[in-house]
């Protein structure tokens, strides 16, 4: 019995070991905000600020599925850019039509996905070529199909997915629904990583894909099916885009970068083996507390890169070193 | 005689685990000095330090009475001493020669001196006693040849030290007779060699000195003649092991369990194999024989391609390892680290990978916690010893490794009735080697059937109640326990059955 | 006998032992000359016809290169598009049309060229931090300053210097000729020296290479050097032929993606320790004929994007799809 719960003890504490980083990080970033914007302590700033940073946030659990089975999705940001023209146009304002887009885009997503996930596994192709292509593949079909100047215009119970606030809610009083489906997709990302026996293959699979499959492992598709995730994440994120930026052809420009920093960031370990759904929310988190922090100083734009490859840098030096002085 | 090389008082901590305390040892020219001692006992350790790749804490290194401090491989090996190292450090996609000679290319003009790299290569090999082309990729070659390319390598700077970690530990049998007689050959030429092994026939065979280490201390040296394979086994294992082999059955074996009839794919021809429930199966043979293509066969992971195969009675398709984990086939595969463990993950998580595997996919990953108590348990009963079945499995030694592996399959108790063991000791030190035998017997009591696939000749003797040899991808014969080794080296180098020999020949 | 027993471990011979970049060359080929003759531009198969081909993809060349040092060494290289933008940005603002600065301008490129590589190969050898992760950090820095600071156009190359752009010698651009050199010292160096026999033992095994006695972090951090080096060359390239840098010449040609494409596409390992140059110019080839051919065809830009993609696949595809091991 005591046993028993020392070694849950234990586990527990590992855990927090591979998050607290990122959890610092976003800690003393939003800290900083808070300085130059006392405001931000507000509930419904806050609410505010994890509705922007939700994209990034589903963007950063879906990648990590991915990231976990050994691979990379460099095809996401491109999906989101399909999916916000690709929107506009087969909406054309009309709000009768979202529900039934929204699927087809779920639809379009779920075949990327697949393509991506058959070419790594069948094709053997490595996937950070294999999704360089279906980046550059879906990027120019979605750019060749608007024509280069997307037409058309979203209707507002689209756009309300990603930008409408529900006022006077109990508890948190302003909710907006963005940060609704962002906590249903983070608990379902949670739940399929580490609440199910596949979850578990996932990992196997990431660590040592042969040992998995002499184990019975079913490679192939749980390869598969960590695109396919990977890519409707990149659909809802893409709805949430288009909900409150509009549309633009640079709607995805970067961001399946900014989702493997958010994974990374978070402890997840490139090439598979470790990493969680915790630790790439708060790695996101961060990522996004930077850039509201550079917008809040004045600084400019441009300036978020370099900040996110310093903080790269400096989460993963730092992991290597606290590896190096434990062995 | 003097020493050529000496070490006094290494000691060497890795945090706050001593893996080295006060080892003196030494080595004189044209004498072969074995070191003997349990996996973690600090073989490798002190070879580490007398390589260059680590530094010792305390203590010094004399080569011909001169000290000498390493800081890098680079200098150790230019102070020759040259190390044929266990895993193997050659480049798949380069040649033969150029293999031979990395890190110590010849120039002419600046310009790499190709001509002269196939010639001294060529004439290395010739020395081994090999023909295998210069300009072949390493890719192309069986194991054996990339051994003797690992020795060549090792012999290209005139060596005073020669170390050999398990060189033999890949080989079977036929090509370990070689290498070993080349051993000899090469301290006739006044090199200093140490040898490290746990094949005991061998040690005995090959050794001038034995020393024997354990927890990181020397405990003795002995002239060979003043020991025996008893005396250096309890100096290692510190007890006296009794029973080394488990006893056989006691009951006769029941009805076929595992049967093909005409099994053929690319490798194999004409199997007709079976396994009865309580029986423990041992399949010998060279290195090409075909006997690691029928453990890939039966696993499914190189299917057969005609042929039938029944478990029980029952035909069943093997396509896949999970169709073979379906129907009731549990696999411990030979090279744990490449094919058995997924590194980072538990113990635990290692222990049950299999039953997540063939659950259903969103179905919780252990059941809940009862069986996560089970896990335990079998992991417990398996006598896996880890301070946390939480911690990451790349943090046991081999044997607990491999006893957790095993675990994993009887987590899918009773539904597995045939174990297949691919070299279930290899790299694995004496006593887990005896517990592992144990474990076998213990399952084929059960009423499982076991086919253990080996290249260690005492092993397939000592364990199996029924052995059959394979040839050339043939099934060269069969013996009753208990056979001699000479008449399964007989069978494996198709001196026995020379009719099926020719045949293939032609 | 009907089934030939073959030793386990041994290769097949046969499709597989045809060298990649012969195979990638005769692709290239054949989709160059069925474009030109299906549009009846017969005419562009000529040496003329040829080198134009060859000028439209003379940076991915450059870039490929590089690239090519740090893929055989077991690494990689994302700030290469960073860096080109950088080079070209930093020439044109050092030489403000002056053809007195052309010299100092390009040591000063090269220089912080050097920089790079040696922080690149710094932080994944020494620090040993994950190369994506690495030159994908050190690339987001550099672009960072880089368009914070140059957001107009910072100033224009000198005109002679524009003009080696354009020139030629024998009628062969000099870029063209200038990327056929530099391969040829490349694969001079990586067949011929023992510098290139140490960069392919320490990429096909770093720990057997250390076992033989190499400094393995030297040769990660003069690969990647290296690497760095064949961006600012193709950086100062494009500075000489757009007359003046921009902060996005280097993400807007995707050169980080596509030479890895190229490189892998020409047969080189992205584990390292097996390709060569010989493969990455191959690889430059079949993208420089399907853009002629795309070309030829009037296909439209974005159709070409997808052509693109989908061919990086194929290419790369032929080879691994033989592989019996897992890819991640």
């Amino acid at each position: 019995m005591t046993a028993i719960s020392d070694t849950a003890r234990a586990t527990r504490r590992l855990s927090l070991r591979n998050i607290n980083f990122a959890l610092v990080i976003f800690v003393v970033l939003y800290a900083a905000i808070v300085v130059l914007q006392p405001n931000y302590l507000d509930a419904a700033l806050f609410m505010n600020f994890l509705r922007r940073a939700a994209p990034l946030i589903i963007l950063a659990s879906g990648q990590l599925y991915v990231i976990l089975s050994g691979g990379f999705d460099l095809s996401m940001g491109a999906v989101v850019t399909l999916v916000v023209l690709a929107a506009s146009m087969l909406i054309g304002g009309d709000p009768e039509m979202t529900w039934v887009v929204i699927a087809s885009l779920y639809a379009m997503g779920l075949a990327v996905g697949l393509a991506n996930g058959f070419i790594v596994s069948f094709l053997k192709v490595p996937s950070i070529i294999a999704t360089l292509g279906t980046m550059l593949l879906v990027n120019g079909l979605a750019l060749a199909w608007s024509g280069g100047a997307p037409r058309g215009d979203l209707p507002d119970n689209f756009r309300n997915l990603g930008r409408l606030v529900l006022k006077d809610v109990p508890l948190v009083g302003s909710l907006p629904i963005a940060v609704l489906i962002l906590v249903v997709v983070t608990l379902l990302a949670w739940w399929g990583l580490h609440a199910t026996a596949y979850g578990k293959r996932l990992l196997a699979v990431g660590d040592n894909p042969r040992a998995a499959e002499l184990a019975g492992v079913p490679v192939k598709p749980t390869r598969i099916s960590a695109f396919v995730i990977s890519a409707l994440s990149a659909v809802t994120a893409g709805i949430l885009i288009g909900g409150f930026s509009g549309v633009s052809v640079n709607a995805g420009r970067g961001l399946e970068l900014q989702a493997i920093a958010a994974c990374v960031i978070g402890g997840a370990l490139l090439l598979g083996g470790r990493g969680t759904v915790v630790g790439a929310l708060f790695g996101a988190l961060s990522l996004f507390a930077l850039f509201t922090l550079l917008n809040l100083l004045g600084l400019p734009q441009a300036l978020r890169d370099s900040l996110q490859g310093v903080i790269l840098i400096a989460a993963v030096g730092a992991s290597v070193l606290r590896h190096r002085r434990s062995t | 005689m003097t020493a050529v090389l000496e070490m006094r008082g290494i000691g060497k901590a890795f945090g706050t685990v001593k893996a080295l305390d006060a080892v003196d040892f030494d080595c004189r020219a044209g004498e072969v000095h074995v070191i003997c001692g349990e996996n973690g006992a600090g073989k490798s350790t002190l070879m580490k330090v007398l390589g260059g790749s680590y530094r010792p804490d305390t203590g010094e290194v004399l080569l011909d009475g001169e000290p000498v401090r390493f800081q890098h491989p680079a200098e150790a090996r230019a102070a020759g001493i040259s190390i044929v190292h266990q895993e193997l450090s050659l480049l798949p996609f380069r040649t033969v020669a150029e293999n031979i000679f990395t890190g110590m290319e010849p120039t002419r003009w600046g310009l790499l001196d190709r001509r002269q790299m196939d010639e001294r290569a060529r004439s290395l090999l010739d020395r081994l006693g090999s023909s295998i082309s210069t300009s072949a990729l390493v890719a192309d070659l069986s194991i054996a040849e990339q051994q003797l390319v690992e020795i060549a390598k090792a012999m290209l700077v005139n060596a005073k030290v020669l170390v050999m970690d398990e060189p033999t530990a890949a080989l079977d049998d036929h090509d370990a007779h070689s290498l070993l007689k080349l051993v000899g050959r090469m301290k006739t030429e006044g090199v200093a060699i140490i040898y490290i092994s746990h094949r005991m026939p061998e040690v005995m065979a090959i050794a001038d000195r034995v020393t024997v280490l354990k927890d990181g201390r020397h405990i003795w040296t002995r002239d060979r003649r003043d020991v025996t394979i008893n005396a250096i086994v309890t100096a290692m294992v510190g007890r006296e092991l009794q029973d080394f082999y488990p006893a056989r059955g006691a009951t006769e074996p029941g009805s076929p369990v595992l049967e093909i009839s005409g099994g053929q794919s690319r490798y194999l021809r004409d199997i007709n194999f079976s396994a009865r429930a309580g029986e423990i199966v041992g399949v010998a043979g060279l290195e090409d024989s075909g006997k690691g293509a029928l453990a890939r066969a039966l696993f499914g992971d190189s299917p057969l391609a005609a042929g039938e195969v029944r478990i029980s009675g029952q035909p069943v398709s093997l396509h896949s390892p999970r169709q073979a984990a379906a129907a009731g086939i549990g696999y411990l595969p030979g090279d744990r680290k490449r094919e058995g463990i997924a590194p980072r993950q538990s113990v635990r998580d290692n222990a049950l990978l299999t039953l997540q595997a063939m659950a259903p996919a969103l179905s919780s990953p252990n059941g809940g916690a009862r069986s996560r108590q089970k896990v335990d348990q079998s992991l417990r009963h398996m006598d896996v010893r880890a301070g946390d079945f939480g911690q990451e499995i790349s943090t046991l030694s081999g044997g607990n490794q491999q006893k957790a592996i095993i675990a994993r399959w009887l987590m899918r108790n009773p539904r597995v009735f045939v174990f297949v063991f691919v070299e279930p000791t290899r790299g694995i030190d004496v006593a887990a080697k005896a517990a592992i035998y144990q474990t076998m017997r213990a399952l084929a009591n059960e009423g499982r059937a076991i086919v253990m696939i080996s290249s260690d000749l005492p092993e397939i003797v000592g364990v199996s109640d029924r052995i059959v040899v394979m040839h050339q991808g043939r099934i060269a014969g069969e013996l009753p326990a208990g056979a001699e080794e000479g008449a399964v080296m007989q069978l494996a180098l198709g001196v026995a059955a020379a009719a099926t020999g020719r045949e293939m020949a032609s | 006998m009907s089934i030939d027993i073959l030793p386990a471990g041994r290769a097949r011979r046969g499709f597989r032992d045809v060298p990649v970049p012969v195979v990638v060359i005769a692709l290239a080929a054949i989709i160059y000359v069925t474009a030109a003759v299906i549009t009846g531009q017969t005419n562009q198969i000529s040496f003329a016809g040829l080198t134009g081909l060859l000028q439209r993809t003379v940076a991915l060349g450059l870039v490929g290169l590089g690239q090519t040092f740090a893929i055989l060494v077991g690494s990689i290289d994302l700030s290469v598009a960073a860096l080109i933008s950088t080079v070209a940005v930093l020439a044109s603002y050092l030489m403000q049309g002056d053809p007195g600065m052309i010299v100092p301008a390009i040591a000063a490129c090269l220089a912080l060229a050097l920089c790079v590589g040696a922080i690149n190969g710094g932080l994944v050898a020494y620090w040993g931090i994950n190369p994506l992760i690495a030159t994908l950090s050190t690339g987001l820095i550099l672009q960072g300053v880089l368009s914070a600071g140059f957001t107009y156009l910072g100033g224009r190359v000198a005109p002679e210097y524009q003009a080696l752009a354009y020139q030629g010698l024998f009628g062969v651009p000099l870029p063209v000729l200038l990327l056929a050199v530099l391969a040829l010292v490349a694969w001079f160096v990586l067949a011929k020296t023992r510098f290139g026999a140490h960069l392919y033992a320490v990429g096909g095994n770093p720990d057997g290479a250390k076992l033989a006695g190499l400094r393995v972090e030297r040769f990660v951090l003069a690969a990647h050097i290296i690497a760095s080096l064949g961006a600012c060359v193709a950086g100062l390239y494009l500075a000489a032929r757009l007359q003046s840098g921009t902060p996005w010449i280097g993400r807007d040609g995707i050169y980080d993606l596509e030479s890895i494409a190229i490189v892998v596409i020409g047969g080189t390992a992205l584990s390292g320790g097996k390709g060569g140059v010989i493969g990455t110019i191959a690889g430059v080839l079949l993208f420089a004929s399907l853009d002629a051919s795309f070309n030829m065809f009037g296909v439209d830009a974005f159709l070409k994007q997808v052509l693109r993609g989908a061919i990086v696949i194929a290419a790369v595809a032929v080879y691994a799809v033989r592989n019996k091991g897992h890819v991640a």
